[in-house]
């Protein structure tokens, strides 16, 4: 592994242990619920949560089938839940990405040694993308182990094909943070620029499925990717994950280009 | 020969304020080059342009033959930057093994030998580090690889005077091996005496490039006498270098430029209780000497904005 990979992941580490440790127990803690809301299906079934309005359920993690494994899963660790935690976690990581060393002055350091401006971004991306791939490994053995222990009934594959889309939703989210550190240098605008993308996001792809209004919004929100093809229940929606990986590699370029042509710390 | 560092015509805006402006430096190999000026005068602009932290508004710099832009330069090259910033848990050894990794690889025991030297603490996690004992880190990595040429941005702040010794002893050691280093101050007495050559710089402009014994002849000091009785203002008035002359009752000061020879058989006629006499002050160099230089600069700088 290259020095700056390895001692990128060691920048990391603090964050990341504590992000694995926060999005592991909020999955253990919310799914081992999962038996006691199947067996009060009077208070948690179809027929209890027609009441509320579509776009609301939608809004609130698509609670259309709270009831059955695959709509328990969905609204707690894939729709609304996990991609919120997940994504402040990757916002946070890729701020640390260039904008936070370089705002405390510890960047300029490491541009000072003989790596490329290019390799330095792509090498300190790297390893903020393994480090999203290892929380969404263990939270992928969590899940995957929890719907078996609880039989939820949703196949293997699915939740191979859901956490997928989780990762890639997330790395999005993150390299959105580190380009816009790569050509501005400012964390609290990266993190801001991730943060609105993800939350305008959620709304206009959930509500959007109802409301004609913003409905046309949604093929901006990488959420329509992840969510649309319904992974959870009908396992890879390919295309939609061949957008948001080939979004992602193309900020990931800006990224290095803008990286390469600015003063840093100035 | 060719030089270390070469400028030509460089020029750094940041937006509309000046950082630099048409800079021509050239820095030999094997000298030890102060490079001065007060703070915010464009000395850290120049050092980051070398190093391509920051990119040339216009004009031309190499250093070891290349630009800066060529990455591959930098490994030959150690910089302490003005401000060092370190943090986080990890131990100062640990990170100086990445830096030296980076660079090409560096012996354990060299820098095991310049902590010993700058007795430097490489144990503690790097974000508890004291202002001290940060600068002593710093001051490891950028002679650590051994470098052709080392960039030094305020090198002294920090250290305690045995560690400053301690400091200047590498430096001297560095140019008796026939490299190169360029050293940047505030305070000309921090560079005076290892430094070859010094460049003066203010608000953005390279004003003089002197050797630095003819700087020495040009500085201006404060003196101050103390006799055990009043002295008559004549005796002391119309000496060669002497200024600022203020003459109350038995106590004499003034500013001298250059020799204080005529100044001293001049008190020696009476009886002197006390004498202070200042390190000469860089500020007053520029105020003395390039005054001339100045005025047309601020002038020129009216012009710009009007």
């Amino acid at each position: 592994m290259p020095a700056l990979v390895s001692k990128s992941l060691r920048d990391y580490r603090r964050g990341l242990i504590g992000w694995t440790l926060g999005i592991g127990v909020f999955m253990l803690v919310y799914l081992s619920v999962y038996s006691s809301i199947v067996a009060d299906p009077d208070t948690y079934g179809p027929a209890a949560l027609a009441k509320f309005p579509g776009p609301l359920k939608d809004l609130m993690g698509g609670l259309d089938n709270f009831t059955s494994g695959a709509g328990y899963l969905q609204a707690v660790a894939y729709q609304m839940f996990g991609p919120l935690l997940f994504t402040m976690c990757a916002v946070t990581l890729g701020s640390q990405v260039i904008a936070q060393p370089e705002e405390r002055g510890t960047l300029e350091l490491t541009l000072t040694l003989p790596i490329d401006r290019r390799r330095l971004l792509l090498e300190r991306f790297a390893a903020l993308a393994l480090s999203l791939l290892g929380i969404a490994l263990i939270t992928f053995v969590l899940v995957a182990g929890m719907a078996s222990a609880l039989d939820m009934g949703v196949p293997f594959v699915n939740i191979v094909a859901a956490h997928t889309g989780l990762f890639l939703l997330v790395l999005f989210f993150g390299t959105v943070t580190v380009t816009v550190s790569a050509a501005t240098g400012r964390k609290s605008l990266s993190m801001g620029v991730a943060g609105a993308w993800a939350v305008g996001g959620y709304v206009v792809e959930t509500l959007g499925r109802d409301v004609a209004a913003i409905s046309w919004l949604r093929w901006l929100s990488p959420f329509h990717y992840y969510l649309d093809g319904r992974p959870i229940y009908q396992g890879f929606p390919t295309g939609g994950y061949l957008v948001l990986a080939g979004a992602t590699i193309v900020l990931l370029l800006t990224a290095m280009l803008a990286f390469d042509r600015r003063d840093v710390g100035v | 020969m060719t030089a270390v560092v070469e400028t030509e015509g460089l020029t750094k805006f940041y937006g509309k304020r000046r950082g630099l402006e048409d800079l021509n430096l050239v820095i030999h190999p094997g000298e030890v080059f102060g490079y001065l000026g007060p703070n915010g005068s464009g000395k850290t602009t120049t050092i980051r342009l070398l190093l391509d932290v920051i990119r040339p508004t216009s004009g031309r710099v190499t250093v070891l033959g290349t630009d800066p832009r060529d990455a591959s330069v930098r490994s030959r090259i150690g910089y302490l930057p003005g401000e060092l910033f370190l943090e986080g848990r990890e131990r100062a050894r640990d990170y100086l093994a990445f830096l030296g990794a980076v660079r090409g690889g560096v012996p354990r025991t060299r820098i095991e030998g310049l902590a010993e030297r700058l007795e430097a603490d490489l144990s503690a996690p790097m974000g508890k580090l004291s202002k001290g004992n940060r600068q002593k880190v710093g001051l490891i990595q950028a002679f650590m690889h051994e470098p052709e040429l080392l960039i030094l941005d305020e090198p002294t702040g920090g250290l305690d005077p045995l560690v400053q010794q301690e400091f200047l002893t590498m430096v001297r050691e560095v140019r008796a091996s026939g490299r190169t280093v360029l050293m940047s101050s505030h305070v000309l007495a921090e560079v005076e005496h290892v430094s070859d050559r010094v460049g003066i710089v203010r608000a953005g402009r390279l004003v003089a490039v002197e050797d630095i014994s003819a700087l020495r002849e040009k500085a201006v000091r404060r003196v101050e006498f103390h006799f055990d009785a009043p002295v008559p203002r004549e005796a002391f008035e119309n000496l060669a270098g002497v200024r600022d002359l203020r003459v109350e009752g038995a106590a004499v000061s003034c500013t001298i430029d250059g020799r204080p020879d005529a100044l001293i058989k001049a008190a020696a006629r009476f009886t002197v209780v006390h004498m202070v006499s200042a390190e000469p002050d860089l500020e007053e160099i520029f105020l003395t000497y390039y005054s001339d230089e100045e005025a047309r600069h601020a002038r020129a700088g009216v012009e710009e904005s009007a």
